[in-house]
């Protein structure tokens, strides 16, 4: 029933986040939009609409899986995709390209990129260095710590820089879907393959891992290797996530929680519902973003939280009733 | 302290003694905020940390009292040499306490008025001064000219402006074609109704496509721009707009075509005697990209 229910979840998004738009179109224009190329819709739903809504899907399915792994991998209910520092370094790494503000479009979203790989890259440094292993607190702090340091750094770039510049920065950051065309959902795809192929092949080890590690190892699996393939997995998925539309919050941290709620604790179910899920929500959330102040848009991370905070709340109601 | 007596006897002399004027009388003047502040007239050191009325002081004649300005104060070339005291909106007192000023003028933000009532308290008056259109150049002219003492300075460049603005406005375009205004790409972000640029459009015979919306600054979504279809995409900065190569807005058929046209300079951005250059600007370089 509740997979019934999700598996409807995910058409009727998407057949909602094609119809909402600053633009109304009847049923009959959307459908000549999308099939007829020279029709009057075509050019708003086949280059704009079509591909913001399959990279909000896309985005927001990942978003969710990786918070479903890292809640897991680090045995902590709080993590969520940006927790290891990365929201910093792409942060920095956005605000340094738009202070620099060089003659390229891709620059920010790359840089944005470069931003959080670095990050990823110094925290694996910082807590491997420390130990042998991979621990999870460990992790934990140097991605905390980390986030700190280019937090900090950000701060003083945009501090320096002229009061415009620091809006934007900041709006770029909260994240939108405004720049979506066919080519980052092509680039996107090919790219989070590999790390969405590899997590939902950790699901029995995540199973294991959310027993504790000890337990992982009783149990037969390959702790160490396993965490490492994790985490550099779910880095680079949010990094390249970051790339395509800032910093949206929410999704990954509460709707793993929210399937775990609907009663599928195994990984092997949870992480294929987790992004079926997540997808659908960071639709409808993008959908209502670039409705409700027409013709204006609201940072899709200001939205997810407003509407998931009493969604959650009421799901954390009914179990508890 | 000296400066506090300065002040309880200019209004003790404002009140009473009108039969034997002082050389500085002290004059209660209304700001745009609705403030009222006393100061003694004319002023000769002015803190001006707002561009439009550092631009009009200078315009005026009374650049010479000017004892520090903002860091966005750019015109004119003479404005450089006034020591900078940083970026105008919840100013630093120190940097302003130390140029020894016997007037502040700032911009009428919410996030000065702590400063206002922090300046007040050491003895400095400070006025805020609303210059967001056309209107606010002769009006705060005229202002500005009584606090420095150079009213006929002001009244020649009011009636100066009138003419000139007057002349830049005609003839009426034969049609009025609309313009999306770019600030910003990523997100994209056009400025709405109330805003100078929009008055600017006006002025110069255009429409700005977003003319509907209220706030100054939007972001706004390339859907919404292409269904308006704009005739024109004004983009402000000194760089042409790098993103317009981008896929996504090639749905625009302005962006595809290339109707750009690109301007860069503080007269766009601020209300000052440089406004009818402007649109005379503006005016040509649209029919051009109309061609």
């Amino acid at each position: 029933m509740k997979r019934l229910g999700l598996l409807l979840l995910v058409p009727v998004s998407l057949v909602i986040g094609l119809w909402a738009g600053p633009v109304t179109f009847t049923p009959l224009e959307l459908w000549d939009g999308l099939i007829h190329p020279y029709a009057d819709a075509a050019d708003i739903v086949r280059e704009l609409r079509v591909p913001r809504v399959l990279l909000a899907f896309l985005v927001g399915g990942s978003l969710s899986i990786v918070g479903a792994s890292l809640q897991a991998l680090l045995r902590n209910p709080l993590a969520d995709p940006y927790l290891l520092g990365l929201s910093g370094g792409a942060g920095l790494g956005a605000v340094l390209a738009i202070a620099l503000n060089p003659d390229w479009p891709w620059a920010v979203p790359a840089a944005a990129f470069a931003g959080a790989t670095g990050a990823v890259a110094l925290v694996y440094r910082l807590s491997v260095v420390a130990g042998r292993r991979l621990d999870p607190r460990v992790l934990l702090l140097a991605g905390v710590v980390v986030g700190s340091f280019a937090g900090a750094i950000m701060t003083t770039v945009v501090s320096l820089s002229e009061a415009a510049e620091l809006r934007r920065a900041f709006l770029w950051l909260l994240g939108g879907f405004g720049a979506s065309s066919w080519r980052a959902v092509w680039v996107f795809s090919a790219y989070a393959a590999l790390p969405l192929v590899l997590l939902f092949l950790s699901a029995r080890s995540l199973d294991l891992l959310s027993l504790g590690e000890e337990s992982a190892k009783h149990l037969g699996a390959d702790v160490e290797r396993n965490k490492r393939l994790v985490y550099i997995a779910t880095s680079l998925l949010t990094a390249a996530s970051v790339a395509v539309c800032g910093i949206v919050g929410f999704v990954g941290l509460v709707v793993p929680h929210a399937i775990r709620r609907l009663g599928t604790p195994m990984h092997r179910e949870l992480l294929p519902a987790a992004f079926l899920a997540g997808g659908a929500f960071l639709v409808l959330a993008d959908a209502l973003a670039r409705t409700v102040v027409r013709p204006l848009e609201l940072p899709v991370g200001a939205v997810t939280a407003i509407v998931g905070v009493p969604l959650f709340a009421l799901l954390l109601r009914r179990n508890y009733t | 302290m000296r400066r506090f007596g300065l002040v309880v006897l200019a209004l003790a002399l404002a009140a009473g003694c009108r039969t034997e004027p002082p050389a500085r009388t002290g004059v209660r003047i209304v700001d745009d905020a609705g403030d009222t502040v006393t100061a003694a007239l004319p002023v000769h050191r002015v803190v001006s940390l707002n561009p439009a009325v550092t631009e009009l002081l200078f315009a005026i004649g009374a650049g010479g009292a000017v004892v520090g300005r903002t860091a966005w104060c750019d015109y004119p070339a003479a404005a450089a040499a006034v020591p900078s005291l940083g970026d105008g909106i919840n100013p630093n007192l120190e940097a302003i306490v130390a140029r020894k000023p016997d007037l502040v003028l700032l911009y009428t933000s919410g996030q000065n008025t702590d400063a206002v009532r922090r300046l007040a308290q050491l003895g400095i008056p400070a006025l805020r001064f609303r210059t967001d259109s056309l209107s606010d150049v002769p009006r705060v002219a005229g202002v500005l000219g009584r606090l420095t003492g150079r009213q006929s300075g002001a009244d020649s460049l009011s009636r100066a402006f009138a003419a000139d603005l007057a002349g830049a406005t005609t003839p009426p375009a034969p049609y009025r074609p609309t313009v999306f205004l770019l600030v910003w790409d990523q997100p994209p972000m056009t400025v709405g109704r109330g805003s100078f640029l929009t008055e600017l459009l006006e002025r110069a015979g255009t429409e700005n496509l977003f003319a509907d919306v209220a706030s100054s600054s939007a972001p706004v979504s390339i859907e919404a721009v292409a269904a308006r279809n704009p005739d024109v995409i004004l983009a402000l900065g000194a760089e042409p707009p790098a993103f317009l190569s981008r896929p996504e807005w090639q749905v625009v058929p302005a962006v595809r075509e290339r109707r750009l046209v690109r301007e860069e300079g503080s007269e766009f951005s601020r209300p000052s005697p440089r406004a009818p250059a402007a649109i005379r600007e503006l005016r040509a370089a649209l029919h051009e990209a109309l061609q």
